[in-house]
């Protein structure tokens, strides 16, 4: 038997941890986005359409800036990865997300998106596993693996993170369906491109 | 409780939920019953489907993909536009079949609806019971005696599929074919019962009586007379020619104030009252003639 109460303070614990990966996007009069905190050293991922052009900032929930340079971008898979530049004593102290394995996800299961929707910072909002398929690409004979789900998504949740309920996180947030549908990029998508963009192996954390 | 150990509450009920999914999306199907809009079926016996009536748009050949992706074909068995119901066979038996919930849905129940629109995979929304209710209107002139609303988001597609509970059994079949704009959930004890009646009928059987009426108000002597507080009966403004009212000596004017043990207050409570179990029975209508409390036998027909 599950109780409501454990359940509810759970959800709690697990959203202010998975928060401190979370960061906000500025890039100018475009609006902010939201990203993650995806690897030591200050790599962050978050959507192509946030970022677009430009040099964007990068700030945390607990008010630290950063100001980043884009390492590379993403525009068929809606991804970009940033720098943070960083000092010497945030090197070691900034909150890494923890990453599933995003090939394991099962429908049904519950889903938490974090982003900052209408520019309200750190909200959080739950839902299930709606779909897992994929999505054509417009201009390209492809296709990318997408998660779809019920939790819901407004403008400012672009580039967040969605997360399972041990707080790992299985996509990036990248776009919303007809206002009552979210779609993410899987995290074993995000990893290669970000694997790609390091030119180094990125093993994926199992949860 | 801050741990990842996967042994939290809330990844128990997650893995709970996913297993829920999987164990009713065996018995969910994918049906192609109108031109570029698949919707979703129960398979609830070895070779029958109940589906939504208002996705059925032709009878025969219709292609049905199951869960394992299998495909084949079914054809109409019957179906009840008043209920937005259909039964429809396979040509050949399967497994697995889905299992009903032997319970009403309770409000604020955790549920997941359920539906199979494409060959992909099922797809599933999360919402709680948000009211389970008495008598609604539908669109096509039928009442649903019972139905069940929820804030799970109805996808396209999703109609004729399952809504189901924390254990993966069947709550109600939903369909946004009988209220405007909204998706609501047909128990799944009515649900069965109709089709049932589709299966062996192609049809839902329903009462005749043969009259039109509106509400009015009992006077407090009159219900005294009843032996009963009823603040209202149905006041009979016209009987049909050669109907069972009619056969009985029902005229306008009567006060309907019951009908087989049951008071009526209104039109809905007759409405339900008439089905298909009292076609062909003698059956007792209490009315107040010229102020005075009566019983006359009426054998109620069959309404085509």
């Amino acid at each position: 038997m599950i109780s409501s109460i454990d359940l509810s303070v759970n959800l709690a614990d697990l959203c202010q941890r998975a928060n401190q990966s979370l960061v906000v996007v500025q890039n100018g009069r475009r609006g902010a986005g939201a990203g993650v905190i995806w690897r030591s050293g200050g790599i962050v991922v978050t959507n192509y359409h946030v970022i677009h052009r430009g040099r964007p900032r990068v700030s945390l929930l607990d008010g630290s800036e950063y100001t980043t340079r884009v390492l590379a971008k993403a525009r068929h898979i809606d991804l970009a990865l940033l720098k943070l530049e960083l000092s010497e004593s945030d090197r070691s102290s900034l909150p890494v997300a923890e990453i599933a394995d995003s090939r394991m996800l099962r429908v049904g299961q519950i889903a938490l998106a974090l982003g900052h929707p209408w520019g309200q910072l750190g909200s959080v909002s739950m839902g299930v596993i709606t779909s897992l398929g994929s999505l054509p690409l417009r201009w390209r004979k492809r296709a990318v693996n997408v998660i779809r789900t019920d939790a819901g998504l407004a403008p400012g949740n672009s580039g967040g993170p969605l997360i399972d309920a041990s707080g790992a996180v299985i996509g990036i947030n990248t776009m919303i369906v007809g206002w009552d549908q979210g779609v993410a990029v899987p995290s074993h998508v995000v990893n290669e491109f970000v694997e790609k963009a390091l030119g180094k192996t990125v093993l994926p954390v199992a949860s | 409780m801050s741990n990842s150990d996967g042994n939290n509450p809330l990844t128990g009920l997650s893995n709970a939920m996913a297993d829920s999914v999987e164990k009713a999306g065996a018995g969910t199907v994918m049906l192609n019953a109108r031109r570029r809009f698949p919707a979703s079926g129960i398979l609830y016996d070895s070779d029958l489907i109940l589906t939504a009536s208002h996705v059925v748009e032709r009878e025969d050949e219709i292609p049905v993909v199951l869960a394992d992706g299998s495909e084949h074909t079914a054809n109409l068995l019957g179906r009840d536009p008043g209920s937005d119901l259909a039964v429809l066979r396979l040509s050949s038996a399967v497994d697995p079949q889905a299992d009903f919930a032997g319970q009403e849905a309770r409000i604020g129940q955790l549920v997941l609806a359920l539906g199979r629109p494409t060959p992909e995979g099922i797809q599933a929304s999360l919402g709680v019971v948000s009211a389970v209710a008495g008598p609604v209107h539908t669109r096509r002139g039928g009442l649903l005696e019972r139905h069940i609303r929820t804030d799970a988001i109805p996808y396209p597609g999703f109609s004729g599929g399952p809504l189901i509970d924390g254990a993966g059994e069947v709550l109600g079949v939903n369909t946004s074919g009988l209220t405007r704009g909204a998706s609501i959930t047909i128990p799944s004890g009515l649900a069965l019962h109709i089709a049932q009646s589709l299966a062996e009928h192609g049809s839902v059987k329903r009462g005749y009586l043969g009259v039109r009426s509106q509400p009015v108000e009992i006077p407090q002597h009159q219900q005294d007379g009843l032996g009963r507080q009823q603040a209202s009966g149905l006041l009979l403004v016209g009987v049909e020619k050669k109907s069972p009212a009619s056969e009985a000596g029902l005229m306008v004017g009567d006060i309907l104030v019951g009908f087989a043990g049951q008071p009526v207050a209104d039109p809905d409570e007759l409405f339900t009252l008439l089905t298909g179990e009292v076609v062909g029975k003698p059956t007792a209508v209490e009315i107040v003639r010229a102020g005075v409390r009566q019983e006359v036998t009426v054998t109620i027909g069959e309404r085509k």
